[in-house]
């Protein structure tokens, strides 16, 4: 649905998006993670055909985005990232013109306009001007807008952002809703958020893509030791002695509280079963036993922070 | 054809929702009254006609006008809604005509405001209705060609006043001083000027003359300048 061969976007000398090639299959959820001012809206917007490429080339649902710009528009509903909106219109007066310049007719454009309003759950705020609008109204006013011809795809550049813990949760359970009919790609600068409702991400990071692949792929390769915490009745010298006869177990560190040990264990492999049977041949009892897992927050972070490291400015930017 | 027709829709709509619509209107009116007053135009025993009152509105529409039209592509950069337009299926040239009729339309019902002074000189003399219509035609000319400059300067800024300063300063240069500057030039610099001289048109519809020169010249400027404008619009989005 979505064909992204090589596409550079230059704004003079700043190189905003860097050579990066992806698609996405009909049908599918794809996320856009990356950190503020990694070129995740300006991909977007050249996809929208608000902004031509500097070069390479993409195309959606089969049209270039530059040679039949028109067409590709037609197939798209776009959300901007600031919800751009006329504030002295009424929410159903925008829907309207909306509908107009989308070139639907008169009673498809009522049916589509009493449908998004159901959908984005606007029944309460249908004839208030939208300057009178909360931000997570406005925020749904733009959704609406995107949804309004029922295009099959959505591109959503950072949906949820400004909105509160429930408004949140709705909105992602609407996109998964919409991920039934309709192609999405949609952007975020935070992980969870991503992680719930994509079936896939790609991860971009100063205009380059870094990491892409299903959230299981990426998690895997995370590589490295991880690591597992007991707590375990018994004398803390014998219990690190014991642990660190385990086979695969480079590091065992422990604590005493309470009476009880608590060792975390480093390993390359899960030994929680080796653990839990030490534990029975001594007759130590044992009260925890987990498995700490790298997140791919952990990841995500990583790599922020690596290219952090390399360029300082960047963290600056990030941090105003 | 039916998106240029919902843009101006909208562009009007919101036109008249803003208050410097009405300010606009209300300080149009207000300045014709006073020329009204200033000329004595309706003093007993002066002749019927309009022709003092409509003398001076052209150096009145050259404030008003780039008032009307400063908002129509300016607002739509600083609100960031032209991201949301020019991703729809509209075509800039689309988005441009749009935008400018709606100023167009918003200036002619303006103007149609001081037909009551018409109405008035009818009532109460016998003025000659066929150079008034003249110069109602001549007015609604200017604001062809005028309103298409507004627009172009709006479409080079986000800021509403810098829109309106920009068309402003360069329309007082052409109707307040432009004699002066006829008048400081020779040759063939001379004769360009003089062909370009709005007041010179003017007068001319003002004596109820409407002459082909006249009408091609606001028509062309107009059709010049948002020429320029859809070029404007488009060029935005390679920076």
């Amino acid at each position: 649905m979505i064909e992204v061969r090589n596409l550079s976007k230059y704004y003079g000398s700043l190189c905003a998006v860097n050579g990066i090639s992806f698609s996405v299959a009909e049908g599918e959820v794809v996320g856009f993670l990356g950190p503020n001012g990694a070129g995740k809206t300006t991909t977007i917007r050249i996809l929208t055909c608000y902004q031509p490429a500097s070069g390479g080339g993409a195309s959606v649902a089969g049209h270039d985005v530059f040679t039949d710009s028109m067409a590709v528009r037609a197939k798209v509903g776009y959300m901007p990232e600031s919800v751009p909106l006329y504030h002295e219109m009424r929410v159903r007066e925008y829907l309207k013109f909306r509908g107009k310049i989308r070139g639907l007719p008169g009673g498809q454009r009522q049916r589509a306009i009493g449908s998004v309003v159901e959908r984005c759950w606007l029944k309460d705020v249908v004839d208030r001007p939208i300057g009178q609008l909360s931000k997570g109204y406005k925020q749904r006013v733009g959704l609406a807008d995107a949804l309004l011809h029922n295009p099959p795809v959505l591109v959503l550049d950072e949906p949820t952002i400004g909105l509160d813990p429930t408004q949140i949760r709705a909105t992602r359970s609407l996109i998964r809703e919409l991920a039934q009919d309709h192609t999405v790609m949609l952007s975020s600068h935070i992980l969870p958020e991503v992680e719930a409702v994509c079936q896939r991400i790609i991860i971009i990071n100063k205009g380059q893509i870094v990491a892409s692949g299903t959230p299981a792929e990426l998690r895997e390769r995370i590589t490295g030791d991880s690591e597992l915490i007991a707590e375990i009745k018994g004398p803390i010298d014998v219990v690190q002695a014991e642990l660190k006869k385990i086979a695969d177990v480079s590091g065992v560190h422990g604590e005493t509280r309470d009476g009880w040990t608590r060792v975390s264990v480093t390993t390359q492999k899960d030994v929680r079963e080796a653990i839990a049977a030490l534990a029975a041949d001594k007759k130590w009892p044992l009260r925890e036993l987990r498995r700490d897992v790298a997140t791919l927050e952990d990841f995500f972070v990583k790599i922020v922070a690596a290219a952090r490291d390399v360029d300082p400015l960047l963290t600056e930017k990030g941090d105003k | 054809m039916r998106n240029t027709a919902a843009i101006m829709q909208r562009e009007l709509l919101s036109l008249f929702f803003s208050p410097i619509g009405y300010v606009v209107i209300a300080g149009f009116l207000l300045l014709t009254g006073v020329i009204a007053l200033v000329t004595d135009s309706f003093g007993p025993g002066k002749p019927a006609t309009l022709r003092r009152i409509f003398d001076f509105t052209p150096y009145v529409l050259t404030i008003i006008i780039p008032a009307i039209s400063m908002r129509t592509i300016s607002e739509e950069y600083r609100s960031g809604t032209i991201e949301s337009l020019t991703t729809a299926p509209v075509s800039d040239t689309q988005f441009v005509i749009g935008k400018y009729l709606a100023a167009f339309i918003f200036y002619a019902i303006m103007l149609s405001g001081t037909l009551v002074y018409l109405i008035l000189m009818i009532k109460f003399g016998n003025p000659d209705i066929g150079a008034s219509l003249a110069a109602y035609f001549g007015l609604l000319l200017v604001g062809v060609s005028f309103t298409a400059f507004g627009v172009f300067t709006s479409s080079l800024t986000k800021n509403q006043i810098v829109a309106w300063m920009l068309g402003m300063v360069p329309l007082m240069l052409f109707v307040w001083f432009a004699a002066f500057i006829i008048g400081a030039v020779e040759g063939k610099l001379r004769l360009a000027f003089q062909h370009v001289n709005i007041m010179r048109h003017l007068d001319l519809f003002n004596r109820g003359l409407i002459t082909a020169e006249s009408v091609v010249f606001f028509l062309a400027t107009a059709v010049l300048f948002l020429f320029f404008t859809v070029k404007v619009v488009e060029s935005r989005r390679w920076r």
